[in-house]
């Protein structure tokens, strides 16, 4: 086994995700305990400015740039990714807990029989080089520190904006190119097309800022006002199950346990009950804003900050205001 | 059609989950199926509408089959118990390759699954299941377009940013999620029928299994404790009138959160 | 084991499904079905496609032929979304279609109970009149033996889902003087073209339970043939009405049961989440006391609405267990609501909690199938053996 530790680079049309960086930098604050080696895997076709963007946070970047990994299929991952990790043996690797995380992990972890720890919103490492994964369960009810047996990679993805970036890491990474290409008929799926949603806003699982309301906005066209806000704060706009459900919004953001875990540094609810649908759902988000006209709504009881008023007059005023503000900065 | 879903029932998103000790969870005796297998239950039965065959419930668990059962008011033909006292402690690589175990013989066109189960949401029972049978899997999926089952079907994922469109050829695995379909309210007829239905139980030595392959022994990853959620500082209200409380939010999120 | 009050495991599933039907169909429509106070033929159409209105019927006419206690559950579970709608469902699954199933030919339950069963045609019972309601004896309206059939003169009041019936199993007399022995049930149906029958009078504008119509039948000089006497005998009506009685009490004692038990859910949460003098309102001794006192109620309500519900299935003689049950059990839920409106201080006055809903339903409660001070007067006169 190597003192290595692996993150999984992924990028979406040659573009690495912030969820990489964050997990870089606790790599790299974790190697400071264990002594490890910093190492990134990137997978994917057209990757100089991804490599680029990497090399300062790494000491390693295994680089597999091939045509046929042009769009991310399991399949295609798996059989590269795992024969490098069976030869250089690294003793954990974690990935972001995205769609493509989500998909590809528990497989590659089956594959290899090893542990891994799913959707994670923390995770410490001793001297010796345990990983300790914390993670929710129960949609977040409670939270279980797990621990690995003895098979390694200790495998792990976490969420969005758990760690911070450190811009500062100043690393050069040795770039090691493998070159495996694919035997594209082994391919069981493909990739034939990629949709994109309306609007350049990230994904409520992503953005460090989301805002979101709740049927107390009363009719769809009313969002307006919602994505008004949200760009000034360059924030996505989340919602809750019963405007889902109503057919107001796309699935896509609901919020809640039977939609999305958001962990946003700020979240920000307005016209929100606070079933504990919707509150198991933001658990892990850093700094809680409530606005509802009933004082007595749950969703206090799980804010950091409150107002009792209007969402139709709180929002635009809030937007005003926060212009002013951003603009000062 | 031949397909399989992989069910289960989890305690109802209203149920009390309390840490009781470092190891052990105290939860409230309060279950239902889990939300996304009904996804899964319901893109089965469309799809047998659509090309005939048979629909079956899978589960393992020792005591609840209600999940069984509600996959058969549904309206699934068969539903099937394993069951084994060897099973209890048993992680999701351990369940993954104890219905793997039962699948791996039959005659499958696909396995639908949730796309996680809400207890210990981790997703990973279905992928895993694909991996030990060696068929494509796609996770999460929101879409799903079957002309033929002989031939390429087309699969949607959710991403982040959009949606993927994919191709594969059966036998497959997808995990279901919201935004797929809408679960059928059983009809009463089904209700009685699930209430009366027999599950087919299946044990650990009929797949060919023993209880070193699961429960505790075969854990690859465990608790080492539980902890409560993290508890969030009293609310702090904003009782001054608009628009002063917008402008005295502004200066809190800034000053006092250090969040914009 | 002689005594077991533990539910079996297909019951409990039984409770579960119906419960999720509830929540998905109707629960989310609440708020609205109460302030529309209309019929909500979208909703009714979605839920009897469920099948749920057969359930006590015969197999062979759509039904599920299913025991009284599973039914019991039903209503328990059916009651917790909207009282009215409740009450008109009810109205459909029992008390406006036993009749036609158990007196009905052939032709009659083609006719009626099959649609009656998919939901296709609505039915009621009405027994209510101006001067007569709990007093049965003073009913006035008039059967009379023409040749070939029956014409029936007359006005019934205070009939749920009256508006819209198709179909209605009226209580008549063939003579006042006969007072009780004078009694039997007609079917008839709404006036149409080519069919004499009733028509709708009055629709009435109700405190709660507000989305099941309730208005007038009138019948004026009304033709019906000979198949739509409801009964083997003349005269025996009273008796006949005695059979679902029972039923119909316990299945009221279970509408109580679940409005009581979703008001007080309601007013814990709030409890628990109202702040006054820095705690919440749960720690104060004089709000835990509430809670305390209606939990003891309510359990002791639903242990005898369901002692009752065993003693109907096994067929024990229970006519008074029944109607104590009903009574003890409406009267539980008029106290819970009470309470809870006193938990929810002046929000309980405003219509954006959903307390003063819970409110006004219970009171509905206190008056179907007699007023209680005719109840209570029957019961203490049993009881003293006078």
């Amino acid at each position: 086994m190597s003192n290595e530790i692996w993150v999984f680079a992924e990028q979406q049309e040659g573009k690495v995700r912030r969820v990489a960086f964050e997990l870089l930098s606790a790599a790299a604050d974790f190697s400071k305990k264990t002594g490890s080696t910093v190492a990134g895997i990137l997978l994917g076709s057209g990757l100089q400015e991804a490599l680029k963007s990497l090399t300062s946070y790494a000491d390693k970047i295994y680089l597999l740039d091939d045509p046929g990994l042009a769009a991310y299929t399991s399949d295609a991952y798996l059989i590269h990714m795992a024969p490098l990790i069976k030869e250089h043996q690294p003793s954990i690797l974690l990935g972001g807990a995205t769609s493509t995380g989500k998909d590809l992990f528990p497989r590659l972890a089956m594959h290899l029989q090893t542990g891994y720890a799913p959707d994670c919103t923390g995770l410490t490492i001793e001297e010796n080089g345990k990983l300790i994964a914390k993670r929710p369960l129960y949609g977040g009810k409670v939270f279980a520190e797990m621990i690995y047996l003895e098979a390694k990679p200790q495998m792990a993805t976490v969420r969005n904006n758990t760690f911070l970036v450190n811009q500062n890491l100043n690393k050069s990474a040795q770039v090691i190119p493998i070159s495996s290409p694919i035997d594209p008929s082994s391919l069981k799926k493909k990739v034939i097309g990629l949709e994109k949603a309306a609007g350049a806003k990230l994904d409520i699982t992503e953005a460090e800022i989301v805002v979101a309301a709740g049927r107390g906005i009363k009719a769809p066209e009313n969002f307006k006002i919602m994505e008004e806000l949200a760009d000034v704060l360059n924030a996505s706009v989340g919602t809750t199950r019963a405007t889902v459900d109503e057919g107001w919004r796309d699935v896509k953001d609901q919020i809640g346990k039977s939609g999305k875990n958001i962990s946003a540094k700020l979240y920000m609810a307005f016209g929100v009950s606070g079933a504990i649908h919707h509150i198991l759902g933001i658990g892990t988000c850093k700094t809680v804003v409530a606005v509802d006209t009933d004082p007595n709504a749950l969703i206090f009881n799980y804010a950091d900050y409150g107002i009792v008023g209007d969402l139709f007059q709180i929002v635009p005023a809030l937007t005003e205001e926060l212009k002013k503000a951003m603009a000062e900065k | 059609m031949d397909i399989y879903v992989l069910v289960k029932q989890v305690p109802d998103p209203e149920a009390n989950v309390k840490v009781k000790s470092d190891v052990e969870l105290e939860i409230e005796n309060k279950y239902f199926t889990n939300f996304f297998d009904e996804i899964a239950i319901e893109a089965g039965l469309k799809l047998r509408e659509k090309f005939g065959g048979k629909v079956t419930v899978l589960t393992v668990d020792n005591k609840k089959v209600d999940a069984l059962r509600r996959g058969i008011a549904m309206g699934a033909d068969d539903a099937i118990q394993i069951t084994d006292p060897a099973l209890e402690g048993s992680d999701p690589f351990a369940i993954a390759k104890t219905l793997a175990a039962y699948l791996k013989d039959k005659p499958f066109d696909l396995i639908l699954a949730g796309r996680q189960a809400m207890d210990d949401d981790a997703g990973i029972v279905g992928p895993g299941v694909a991996e030990l049978l060696g068929i494509p899997h796609v996770n999460m999926i929101v879409g799903l377009e079957i002309d033929d089952p002989k031939k390429e079907l087309k699969v949607v994922r959710e991403v982040e940013g959009g949606k993927e469109i994919l191709s594969c050829f059966l036998p497959a695995l997808f995990t279901c999620q919201k935004g797929l379909n809408n679960p059928r309210i059983p009809q009463v007829m089904n209700v009685m029928k699930a209430m009366k239905a027999q599950m087919k139980k299946v044990d650990l030595a009929a797949l060919g299994l023993s209880a070193v392959d699961v429960g505790g022994q075969a854990v690859k990853i465990k608790v080492q404790k539980y902890l409560p959620p993290p508890k969030r500082p009293p609310v702090k209200m904003i009782k001054e009138d608009f628009p002063e409380n917008v402008k005295q939010l502004v200066k809190l999120l800034k000053e006092e959160a250090k969040v914009i | 084991m002689a005594l077991d009050f533990t539910f079996t495991e297909e019951q409990e599933f039984f409770r579960q499904m119906v419960r999720d039907a509830v929540n998905r169909l109707i629960m989310p429509r609440v708020k609205e079905l109460d302030e529309k106070e209309e019929f909500p033929w979208d909703l009714w159409k979605e839920f009897a496609a469920l099948g749920y209105l057969g359930l006590r019927h015969e197999e062979k006419y759509g039904g599920m032929g299913i025991d009284t206690i599973t039914q019991m559950i039903f209503y328990e579970e059916l009651a917790r979304g909207s009282c009215g709608f409740s009450m008109s469902a009810t109205m459909q699954i029992l008390m406006g279609t036993y009749f036609i199933a158990r007196f009905g030919n052939e032709n009659i339950k083609q006719r009626i109970l099959v649609p009656a069963i998919k939901g296709e045609k609505i039915g009621t019972i009405c027994f209510t009149e101006d001067q007569s309601g709990s007093d049965l004896a003073g009913t006035r309206t008039l059967a009379t033996k023409v040749d070939g059939g029956w014409r029936i003169n007359g006005r019934k009041q205070w009939i749920t889902n009256g508006p819209i019936a198709d179909f209605a199993t009226v209580m008549a007399t063939i003579d006042p003087k006969m007072g009780l022995k004078g009694l039997n049930f007609y079917l008839v149906e709404r006036k149409t073209a080519d069919r004499d029958g009733f028509v709708s009078g009055q629709r009435l504008h109700k405190l709660g339970s507000r989305c099941s119509v309730t208005g007038e039948l009138v019948m004026d000089n009304t033709f019906i043939p000979d198949e739509n006497f409801l009964g083997e005998e003349i005269g025996k009506g009273v008796q006949y009405a005695g059979e679902i009685l029972n039923e119909v009490r316990v299945m009221t004692g279970m509408n109580a049961l679940a409005i009581a038990k979703e008001a007080m859910e309601d007013a814990r949460q709030y409890a628990n989440n109202r702040v006054a003098f820095g705690n919440p309102i749960s720690k104060y001794q004089l709000i835990r006391e509430k809670f305390a006192k209606f939990w003891a109620w309510y359990e002791a309500s639903r242990t005898f609405l369901y002692k009752c519900a065993w003693m109907i299935q096994n067929k024990i003689p229970c006519i008074n267990e029944c109607m104590l049950a009903k009574y003890h059990s409406t009267e539980m839920c008029m106290y819970a609501v009470e309470e809870c409106m006193r938990i929810y201080g002046g929000n309980a006055f405003c219509s954006e909690y959903p307390v003063q809903r819970f409110w006004r339903d219970a009171k509905f409660l206190l008056y179907g199938g007699g007023t209680h001070e005719v109840l209570c007067d029957y019961l203490g006169r049993i009881y003293c053996k006078e």
